[in-house]
């Protein structure tokens, strides 16, 4: 059977574009494909469904028949960006009158072809019925001809009274795939030969005009990454960088290993004084409307007041990073980007890549949510740049860090009112001025590579709403249109959020001081019927209770409840601008006036707008907007640091999580005579005043900035401060070595600094061996972890060549290998005990004392035996290891002669004691011999000798404290018999935590140890533990410490309470969800306990990137995601939140300045 | 090249030549052409990326490939498809619980993940699993409907809180 040829002809509407090419809006083809354009996105919002119901509704289809293609710049109008809740409200006005024409012209046809009159004609879903039963399809109508018809703007559209599509529920077309994991997103986008880049961003974060922007660079330093496998290039081009690779590991490892040399970048303003900020800011004053004669009422006045609101700076936060893939060919290029306004972006992408606009394809693919403009545009112009540079398709992903940081801001505000009330308690004159730092935000890549000049441009913007919608009779609005602090662009709502906070807090607090009803007094200066409509819906559906006086609350134990109302018409676009949907609120509000926390716990939000085209996704939006903002308010404020954006990930910049959510009532004002109007912002902009007013109803306290956070919340109550926490500090081992090197000169003398080589031997066979010796030697291996030094990161095992950092240089371990060359295998078994006794190398050579030899000492001759068997027994690999060389005087190895006289006696083995049980002296043995648990956990002297004094009592491994195992141990519960075993059996305590750091590949050796020997150091290191519980007393400590670390400490770090909560304790809070992974309890964790920070603050750095056993989880690590000063106050928290006992350490800053710094093995 | 590891994702298994400290969510995403786990945050925090690992919810953006050698893997796409959606992909494409859709993957997942331990929550229960699922488009609403329906409680009853 062949294929029948795809049926030709098809009906278009076009429209001519200002380049002189048509841009279609309907096509109707012959193969009944209807197909419909729009210029704009669908941004999560669901407009390619309503859209997909207007225009069925004018065609009589259904819905499901309209193929709708978005914002492809080869194929689509240009619209313009897709801002402002346009597309229902402007863009769908020239789609739906195509749609109407279309109808109009197949009805015309129909009409001929099957000999009925127009009137009489029935539209059923595509099909055209006529007389005696005839009928026509779309398809049929159009087969033959191509023709494409100038959109007829007058073209008579449906009457709303026949709509049997719009105004009703349509499920979103999209949901079902992305439910189901089918491929949606621009990041899902996978080209045929694609490769992975990444980006590298310049230092000054945030920061896109001023003359270092794009010539900041100094070097890149290629070889830093010559080592990524699968490196295919580095890109500079200005301080543009980025890498490609063949995989997206491979390039995440290149961005992060890749060094690059900056100069010195400019500080950012300070920010944690916005008021000032956004003064000092030069600006031009822009007056909106002077109405009446203001000055001479605020003269003439009863009362006057003045009041001025702060808004901070706001992420759009996007859950995913913005990501795109490009393909650039010398003549053309195809792009796949989640941008927001696809026509712009081909621009910017021709202009970057000195193309013509037409040889650029842009194809708009579905991106998370954005609410305005975040890093999409940035992203599509690296791809562009990287692929370019490699001749072949890339995608570029930016990371978290990169998109929080980078992303254009949604702009901070500060709005100053001055209101006076005449003796009536009328608002008598209104003089409002507000200050609004601009958001043009070009291109990134436009300005790292220097293609358009980085300068400042003012834009008005501030300007949303800047108009209340009352009308007081002496009234003077003025904008401060200025230059950006931050990269700035638009954020759902834009300006109108921060102006209506001014606007409906003011009111509210004059209608106090009138002693009116607040809902009531805006009644009062609201002129518009629809406004006053709206208001008083809600307040009806809230119950509102009329409040002319605000009488004090009844505590119900620290919650007090209130309720508060605002109202706003979100006006957008170019002064006098469009009205959206009106919008009003009731917001409820728990405040806990100890801990200062502002819980929403119910609004009541209307909205009027105009014709619903999908009821369901109207209610959606408004969910949506009223989540969105309420978690703005309450949560939301990019912090900054004195050379950076500090918020780089959630723990930065917290937004509202479930259990916050609030209940929510919807009404929407039945309007379906009245054009529709963008619902994507309008909910959101009532939110501040709604919510602070309901506070001050709650607590009688007005807040005039935000977000409403409990520190500000309690500060405002005149809660007590928090004291400063008290100092206390220490510092580690080997740090007084400096003076080893003189002193140890004298004792050189008398030492047997030279000692012969031993000869070397054939590589031993190790069949000679019983396979119980060897078997044997492999267990004792294990306990002593020799592996663990003596293989490098990917390396073979035991064939050396880590590096171990020490205070006086690097000591690269050696090869334990049977290899003649660079190994052991010509080591005899003498040479081999020599070195495990004495510390000798076979040539003769002092080995250091990194190498605890001191341990080994004691053990005996047939377990020494053993372990050379089956050292020998092992695979030889052939490899050269760097030589240690340490810096002087500790280059000269015969110095450890000295050291051994002074230090390492004692060569006997152990001793054991007859008093104790057998399992114990078998445990003592395996940690003081072979196990060497001393190496780490004995502080050690000035020398770096393990104090003999001072016996498992607290030392230092890699830049962690290896804490004590004796009775001088910090764990809040003590360590037992069984958590001993635990601990070193599986790598996780369940009172205790789990093995990290150095400890946890320890741990993972042991796994090859019997169960019987685990059992004996658990024996031996409980004894030396004598207050340990029983395991129900031990239960019934941590259930209580659990509980009583359960309540939040309200005067621990916020900063640090809130990094807790949204990078934390996802896997640490008690009782959280179960995840993949142990959920140690930070409560009982000895690291928190401990006298130092240091370990506590490795792991947040550096994770648990190997954990002992894959069924612990692994821990990320924070390095390059949290700054020191977060991580400081996250320390701060952790310790006062879970060691309440404790006191607070000192220095942690310092600390953590100087775990960041040291080199990581 | 680098060694293989063999793995079992939505009941297939799989040889992948990737370095052992992959995250899994690239594996999935570059090397299984799957789409259902996304990248949010690399760091544990958002949940974008969850998938089931021997039935339990793992963020699959913080765990390596070396953790998954004989592991059972679950993606979106290994519950179900368009045609035959899992009970609770129907109730979250039956409530339309999702704006943008970008988080989707992580609260279906998660869910699941409850429903198996605990095939009967409480409304409580269902918040304080998703505590650490964040969603910026404000679909809360939807979803919570959309957990409540998949859990078989009243999809109606009144989330208001205390």
């Amino acid at each position: 059977m062949s294929v029948p040829e795809p049926l030709k002809g098809s009906l278009s509407i076009v429209r001519v574009a200002p380049s002189g090419a048509d841009e279609t809006f309907i096509a109707i083809h012959a193969d009944g494909r209807i197909v419909a354009y729009n210029g704009h996105v669908d941004l999560g919002t669901g407009i390619a469904t309503a859209l997909r119901q207007i225009v069925a509704e004018e065609l009589d289809v259904v819905p499901q028949r309209i193929d709708l293609v978005l914002g492809d710049t080869a194929r689509t109008p240009d619209q313009g960006p897709t801002i402002a809740s346009e597309t229902i409200q402007v863009t769908a006005i020239p789609l739906r009158t195509a749609a109407a024409q279309a109808r109009h012209v197949l009805l015309m046809r129909a009409a001929a072809r099957l000999d009925t009159p127009v009137a009489e004609l029935v539209v059923d879903d595509g099909l055209i019925r006529g007389r005696d039963n005839h009928s026509v399809s779309f398809g049929e109508l159009v087969a033959g001809d191509t023709v494409r018809l100038p959109l007829d703007e007058d073209a008579p559209v449906k009457a709303v009274e026949n709509y049997r599509i719009v105004g009703r529920p349509l499920p979103r077309v999209d949901i079902p795939a992305k439910a189901t994991g089918e491929a949606v997103y621009v990041h899902d986008v996978r080209v045929p030969g694609m490769l992975h880049g990444r980006v590298v961003r310049p230092p000054y974060a945030g920061l896109d005009a001023g003359d270092f922007v794009g010539t900041s660079l100094i070097a890149v330093d290629e070889t830093s990454v010559a080592h990524i496998p699968g490196l295919v290039a580095v890109v500079r081009i200005g301080d543009f960088v980025g890498v490609v690779t063949d995989r997206e590991e491979n390039a995440i490892k290149a961005m992060d290993a890749l060094k690059v040399t900056w100069k010195p970048t400019p500080r950012l303003p300070d920010l944690d004084d916005l008021a000032h900020a956004l003064t000092a800011n030069p600006s031009t004053p822009r007056k909106l409307i002077d109405k009446g004669d203001v000055d001479a009422a605020v003269a003439g006045a009863a009362t006057r007041t003045r009041r001025t609101y702060v808004w901070p700076y706001q992420l759009h936060g996007s859950i995913g990073p913005s990501c795109a893939v490009a393909d650039v060919r010398a003549d053309g290029a195809r792009v796949w980007s989640g941008t927001q306004n696809p026509h712009w972006m081909r621009a910017d992408i021709a202009k970057l890549l000195g193309l013509p606009e037409a040889a650029i394809d842009l194809i708009r693919l579905e991106a998370a949510g954005c609410y305005g403009r975040n890093c999409a545009d940035d992203v599509t112009a690296d791809a562009a740049l990287l692929s370019r540079a490699v001749g072949r398709p890339v995608r570029v992903q930016l990371t978290r860090e990169q998109e929080h940081v980078w992303e254009p801001k949604g702009a901070a505000q500060l709005i100053d009112v001055c209101g006076a009330l005449d003796a009536e308690g009328n608002i008598a004159a209104y003089d409002f001025a507000t200050r609004y730092p601009s958001n043009a935000a070009p291109t990134l890549a436009l300005l790292l590579t220097g293609t358009i000049p980085s300068q400042a441009t003012t834009m008005q913007m501030g300007d949303r709403t800047a108009v209340p919608p009352y009308d007081y009779a002496n009234m003077r609005v003025v904008v401060h249109d200025m230059a950006p602090i931050m990269r700035a662009s638009w954020l759902r709502g834009v300006s109108a959020l921060p102006n209506t906070f001014a606007h409906e807090s003011f009111i509210d607090e004059m209608a106090a001081e009138a002693g009116v009803d607040p809902v009531e007094y805006r009644l009062r200066y609201l002129k518009d019927p629809r406004a006053a409509a709206l208001v008083k819906a809600v307040a009806k559906r809230a119950a509102w209770t009329p409040r002319p006086v605000r009488l004090p609350r009844e505590p119900d134990g620290d919650i007090v409840r209130g309720r508060g109302f605002a109202y706003a018409v979100y006006v957008h676009g170019t002064f006098p601008g469009r009205a959206a949907a009106w919008s009003a609120w009731v917001a409820d509000v728990a405040v806990n006036v100890a801990t200062g926390d502002v819980a929403v716990t119910h609004v009541t939000v209307g909205q009027d707008s105009g014709l619903v085209i999908n009821p369901d996704g109207v209610r959606h939006q408004i969910h949506g907007n009223v989540v969105q903002s309420t978690s703005r308010v309450l949560k939301e404020e990019v912090a900054f640091e004195p050379a950076t954006v500090a918020s780089r990930e959630w723990g930065g910049y917290p937004i509202l999580t479930f259990p916050d959510v609030p209940a929510i009532d919807v009404v929407i004002v039945p309007r379906p005579d009245q054009p529709p109007l963008g619902v994507g912002e309008s909910a959101s902009v009532p939110s501040a005043a709604a919510i602070a007013n309901a506070v001050f109803d709650a607590t009688g306290v007005r807040f005039r900035e935000l977000p409403l956070t409990p520190e500000r919340v309690r500060a405002g109550l005149a809660a007590a401060r928090r004291p400063e926490p008290a100092k206390a500090r220490k510092r580690g081992w080997f740090a007084g070595l400096a003076a080893f090197g003189v002193a140890l000169g004298g004792l050189v003398l008398a030492a047997l600094p030279w000692r012969g080589a031993i000869a070397p031997i054939a590589r031993p066979d190790p069949s000679v061996y019983a396979a119980e010796t060897i078997a044997r030697g492999g267990e004792l291996a294990a306990i002593g972890a020799c592996a663990v030094c003596h293989t490098r990161e990917g390396g073979a095992v035991n064939a050396g060549g880590r590096a171990l950092n020490t205070p006086f240089g690097t000591v690269y371990a050696t090869n334990i290998t049977p290899d003649v060359e660079t190994g052991i295998g010509a080591w005899s078994y003498p040479a081999f005990a020599r070195a495990m006794r004495e510390g000798i190398h076979r040539d003769g050579r002092h080995l250091y004392p990194a190498f605890p030899y001191t341990h080994f000492a004691k053990a005996t001759d047939a377990d020494l035996q053993a372990l050379y068997a089956y050292l020998m027994a092992q695979p030889a690999v052939t490899q050269a290891n760097p030589q240690t060389a340490l810096t002087f005087p500790f280059n000269l190895r015969p110095l450890m002669a000295g050291w051994n006289t002074l230090f390492h006696r004692s060569t006997a083995t152990f001793t054991p004691d007859p008093a104790k049980s057998e399992t114990w002296n078998r445990g003592a043995y395996l940690v003081e011999s072979l196990g060497h648990c001393g190496a780490c956990h004995t502080p050690r002297n000035a020398l770096g000798a393990e104090k003999a004094s001072a016996r498992l009592a607290g030392g230092e491994a890699e830049g962690w404290e290896a804490p004590p195992l004796t009775a001088l141990s910090h764990a809040p519960i003590p360590w037992s018999e069984n958590e001993l075993y635990a601990y070193l059996r599986t790598g996780e305590s369940r009172v205790h935590g789990v093995a990290a750091g150095p400890m946890a590949p320890v741990v993972a050796e042991l796994a090859r140890v019997p169960d019987r020997d685990i059992r004996a150091m658990a024996v031996y290191l409980a004894s030396l533990n004598p207050q340990a519980l029983s395991a129900s007393g031990e239960a019934a400590l941590a259930a209580k410490l659990e509980a009583v670390t359960a309540t939040r400490v309200i005067d621990a770090s916020p900063t640090g309470s809130r990094i807790y909560d949204a990078a934390c304790a996802v896997c640490h809070q008690v009782g959280g969800p179960p995840l993949f992974g142990a959920r140690p309890s930070l409560a009982l964790n000895t690291n928190l306990h401990s006298a130092a920070p240091d370990n506590l603050i490795q792991v947040i750095l550096h994770g648990i990137p190997k954990p002992a056993i894959t069924d612990l989880g692994y821990m990320p690590g924070f390095a390059g995601s949290f700054s020191d000063a977060q991580v400081a106050e996250l320390v701060h928290y952790l310790r006062a939140q879970f060691a309440p006992d404790k006191p607070a350490w000192s220095d942690v800053a310092a600390v953590v300045g100087r775990l960041r710094a040291a080199p990581r093995p | 090249m680098p060694a293989t590891t063999r793995l079992s994702v939505n009941g297939h298994s799989h040889e992948v030549a990737a370095a052992p400290d992959t995250p899994l969510l690239y594996v999935l995403r570059n090397d299984l052409a799957l789409n259902g786990p996304k990248y949010g945050c690399g760091l544990g925090e958002c949940g974008a990326c969850t998938v089931l690992i021997d039935d339990v919810a793992a963020r699959s953006c913080i765990i390596p490939l070396s953790a998954c050698e004989g592991r059972h893997v679950v993606t979106l796409e290994g519950l179900g498809t368009r045609a035959h959606p899992d009970i609770v992909q129907a109730a979250f494409i039956k409530e339309q619980a999702a704006q943008c859709g970008y988080c989707l993957n992580g609260m279906i997942m998660t869910v699941k993940a409850l429903l198996m331990r605990n095939a009967h929550p409480t409304d409580a229960d269902i918040r304080e699993t998703l505590r650490y699922n964040l969603c910026r488009c404000g679909a809360h609403v939807e979803i919570l409907r959309a957990a409540r329906r998949a859990a078989g409680l009243d999809v109606e009853s009144d989330d208001v809180r205390a």
